[in-house]
C-alpha cells in the first residue's frame, strides 16, 4: 500500500458538465433496477409476443405499458431517489444540491418515456388507428387516447415515484399507491360502465392519472365515453409538472424555493383548467359506433 | 499570502430546550486540530456546524472566508470540503468504488478518467485498494469506516472535518491514517473529533477540549499535556487522594490526582491523564441531536 497524496485543485468541472454526469449516473442506475428490467420485460410480452393477431378489444392490452412502465417504473423511480437516503450525511454536504440532484432522478423518467413511445408505435402496428376496435373517435382522438394511455403513463409514474421517494418515508409507500391508483382507476371503470352518460361519473373517470375511452361489448359494438382525450392528455402533463416541482420543493432555499411554490400554484391551476376541459370536451354523451 | 481559515464568533446552537454548544468563539488554520470532549459535549454539533450540514442558532461562522448561512457561499465551501460523519449509512449493492465514485460525481468530477482515478488513489490511501470491487454490505465495520474516510479524501480538500474516523480501525491502518493526514495537514486545515487521545497525542498541535457545548481548553497538545506533570503517580493500592485511578497491566494502580504530589512514584503524564484530570470523560446526557442520531 501507498500513501502518495497529491495536491492541488481537482480536476472538477462546476455546473452543467457535473450535473450531466450526475444525470447519466442516475440513468444507468435505473435502467439496471430489476423492477424497471421486471416492467420492460412484461410490456415486451404484452405488446410483442403476446397478443394474438384475433384482438377484438384494444382496452385489454393497452393499460399493460400505464401498469408496467408507469406503475413498475415508478416503484423503481421510488427506490432510485430513496436509495442515497442513508448516505444523506455525506451527500448532503456535497457541491450538489438536493433540488439538482432531483432534477438528475427526474430525467430518468426519459428512459421510459421512450419505451411508451416505442410501444405505442408497436401498438399502431398491432392495431392500426384505422380499426373499428377504436369506436366512434375520430384519427386524432384515437392517436390521444393512445398516447394518453400508454406513452404519458409511462413518464408520469416514474415521476410521481422521485416525488414520492423525497418527501415520504415509508419503504412500501409506491407499491401502496400503486395499489390505490389501480384500484381508483378499476372502480371509476366499472362505475362508467354502469353509467356511461353521468356527468359525475365523467369527472370521477377523469380525475386519475389513466382513463379508459371505449368499451366494448359483447356484441363487438365500442361504445365511446365522454370527455376530450386531447385536453385529457395536457391534464396528465401537468399532473407530471405537479410530480417534478413537487419533488424539486423538497430541500430549495430561498428564491429557488420561491420560484418553484410560485410555478406549482400555476400548474395546479392550469392542470384543473385542463380537466375541466378534458370533462367538457369530446363527446357530450356516450357515443355508440 | 492568504493562509485558509475558519472562524466561529459567539456560535451557539440549541435542539429544541437542549442546547448543545454555546458561545465558542474559535479560529483554525491549517494543521490538525483534536476535538475532545466526553458525550454529549457537542462535538458533533460543532463539526456538522464546519461541514455546513448545520446552520447555527446564533453566532457567526465563517469558513475559508465563506458564509455556510448565504447558499451560494455554501456551495462555494462545499466545494473545497471534506467530511466524514461519524455515521453514515451506505445504499444496498453498492461496492465502494461504486459509493466512493458516486459521491466523487456529487463533487462535481464529471471527468471519467480523472475521477476513476481519484477514486482508486484515496481507496489506496485508506487501504482498500483491493477491496475496491466488494460490496460494502459485506465489509467489516473498520472497512466501512475507511470507504467513508475515503470519500472524505477526495480531491484533498482545503478543509477536512473527521467525525471519530478512528473508530473500529485497526492500529495499523490507524497509523497508515495518522500518516496520511499529517501530510494533508501541511496545507490543509483537518479538525478530528475522537475518543482516543492517544490519536490526538500522535496527530494534532492543537486540541480543544469541549464540555457542555462550551470550550473547556484550547491550546497545544503538549501544554494541555504538561498540566499533569507531577499530578500521576503509581501506587500498590488505590489512593484515595486520586481523582481517578485503575489498575494497570502490571498490577500496580496509576492514580490522576488534582494536586501535585512529591511523596509519590511519578509517572510520565499522558494527554489521556490530562483530559482526565481536566474533568473531560465524565458522563453527560447526550443532546438531543446525538440521540436523534
Amino acid at each position: 500500500m501507498t500513501t502518495t497524496l497529491t495536491f492541488g485543485p481537482p480536476v472538477t468541472s462546476p455546473g452543467r458538465a457535473a450535473f450531466t454526469a450526475l444525470a447519466a449516473r442516475e440513468l444507468r442506475r435505473f435502467v439496471l433496477n430489476p423492477v424497471f428490467l421486471f416492467a420492460v420485460a412484461i410490456t415486451v410480452y404484452a405488446q410483442w409476443v403476446g397478443p394474438d393477431a384475433g384482438t377484438t378489444e384494444i382496452d385489454t392490452i393497452n393499460p399493460y405499458p400505464a401498469i408496467f412502465l408507469g406503475g413498475f417504473g415508478m416503484m423503481a423511480a421510488y427506490w432510485l431517489t430513496r436509495s442515497m437516503r442513508v448516505s444523506e450525511p455525506v451527500v448532503g454536504v456535497t457541491p450538489i444540491t438536493r433540488p439538482a440532484r432531483t432534477a438528475a432522478l427526474c430525467l430518468v423518467a426519459l428512459v421510459p418515456f421512450a419505451c411508451g413511445c416505442l410501444t405505442l408505435l408497436r401498438f399502431v402496428q398491432l392495431i392500426p388507428v384505422s380499426s373499428p376496435l377504436y369506436g366512434p373517435f375520430g384519427p386524432s382522438a384515437r392517436v390521444a387516447v393512445l398516447v394518453g394511455q400508454i406513452v404519458i403513463p409511462a413518464l408520469g409514474g416514474p415521476l410521481l415515484g422521485v416525488a414520492l421517494g423525497r418527501w415520504v418515508r415509508f419503504p412500501g409507500a409506491a407499491f401502496v399507491l400503486f395499489l390505490v391508483l389501480y384500484g381508483w382507476v378499476s372502480l371509476v371503470t366499472i362505475l362508467t360502465m354502469w353509467h356511461p352518460g353521468s356527468a359525475p361519473v365523467m369527472v370521477l373517470r377523469l380525475f386519475a392519472p389513466f382513463a379508459f375511452f371505449t368499451d366494448t361489448l359483447d356484441s363487438g359494438a365500442v361504445t365511446a365515453w365522454r370527455g376530450s382525450p386531447w385536453f385529457f392528455i395536457g391534464w396528465q402533463l401537468a399532473l407530471c409538472a405537479i410530480a417534478v416541482l413537487v419533488a424539486l420543493l423538497r430541500g430549495a432555499e430561498s428564491r429557488v424555493r420561491t420560484r418553484i411554490i410560485r410555478t406549482l400554484a400555476i400548474t395546479a391551476a392550469a392542470a384543473v383548467v385542463l380537466l375541466m376541459l378534458a370533462v367538457t370536451g369530446g363527446f357530450t354523451h356516450a357515443v355508440a359506433a | 499570502m492568504v493562509t485558509a481559515s475558519i472562524s466561529l464568533r459567539d456560535v451557539g446552537r440549541t435542539f429544541g430546550a437542549t442546547r448543545a454548544l454555546a458561545g465558542v468563539d474559535l479560529d483554525l488554520k491549517p494543521g490538525v486540530t483534536g476535538l475532545l470532549g466526553p458525550n454529549g459535549a457537542g462535538k458533533t454539533t460543532l463539526l456538522r456546524l464546519l461541514a455546513t450540514a448545520l446552520p447555527p442558532s446564533q453566532g457567526q461562522v465563517r469558513v475559508l472566508g465563506l458564509d455556510p448561512e448565504v447558499p451560494a457561499e455554501r456551495t462555494g465551501i462545499r466545494r473545497q470540503l471534506g467530511y466524514q460523519p461519524q455515521e453514515v449509512g451506505f445504499p444496498r449493492g453498492f461496492t465502494a468504488f461504486a459509493f466512493v465514485d458516486y459521491i466523487a460525481l456529487l463533487k462535481e468530477w464529471s471527468q471519467p478518467a480523472a475521477r476513476h482515478a481519484e477514486v482508486r488513489r484515496v481507496l489506496d490511501l485508506v487501504g482498500l485498494s483491493d477491496l475496491g470491487s466488494k460490496r460494502i454490505r459485506a465489509m467489516s465495520g473498520g472497512q466501512r469506516r475507511r470507504v467513508s474516510l475515503a470519500q472524505a479524501l477526495l480531491g484533498s480538500p482545503p478543509v477536512l472535518i473527521l467525525d471519530e474516523p478512528t473508530t473500529g480501525v485497526d492500529p495499523e491502518q490507524r497509523v497508515t491514517l495518522r500518516t496520511v493526514l499529517a501530510e494533508l495537514a501541511r496545507t490543509s486545515i483537518v479538525v478530528l473529533s475522537t475518543h482516543q487521545t492517544e490519536d490526538v497525542a500522535a496527530l494534532c498541535e492543537r486540541v480543544i477540549v469541549l464540555d457542555r457545548g462550551r470550550v473547556r481548553y484550547d491550546g497545544p497538545v503538549t501544554d494541555l499535556t504538561g498540566q499533569a506533570a507531577g499530578r500521576v503517580w503509581l501506587a500498590d493500592e488505590p489512593d484515595p487522594a486520586a481523582k481517578v485511578s485503575w489498575r494497570t497491566g502490571t498490577g500496580r494502580y496509576r492514580n490522576i490526582g488534582t494536586r501535585v504530589r512529591d511523596d509519590v512514584e511519578h509517572a510520565e503524564p499522558s494527554l489521556e491523564d490530562a483530559y482526565l484530570l481536566l474533568g473531560g470523560g465524565s458522563p453527560e446526557p447526550e443532546t438531543a441531536e446525538e440521540v436523534a442520531s
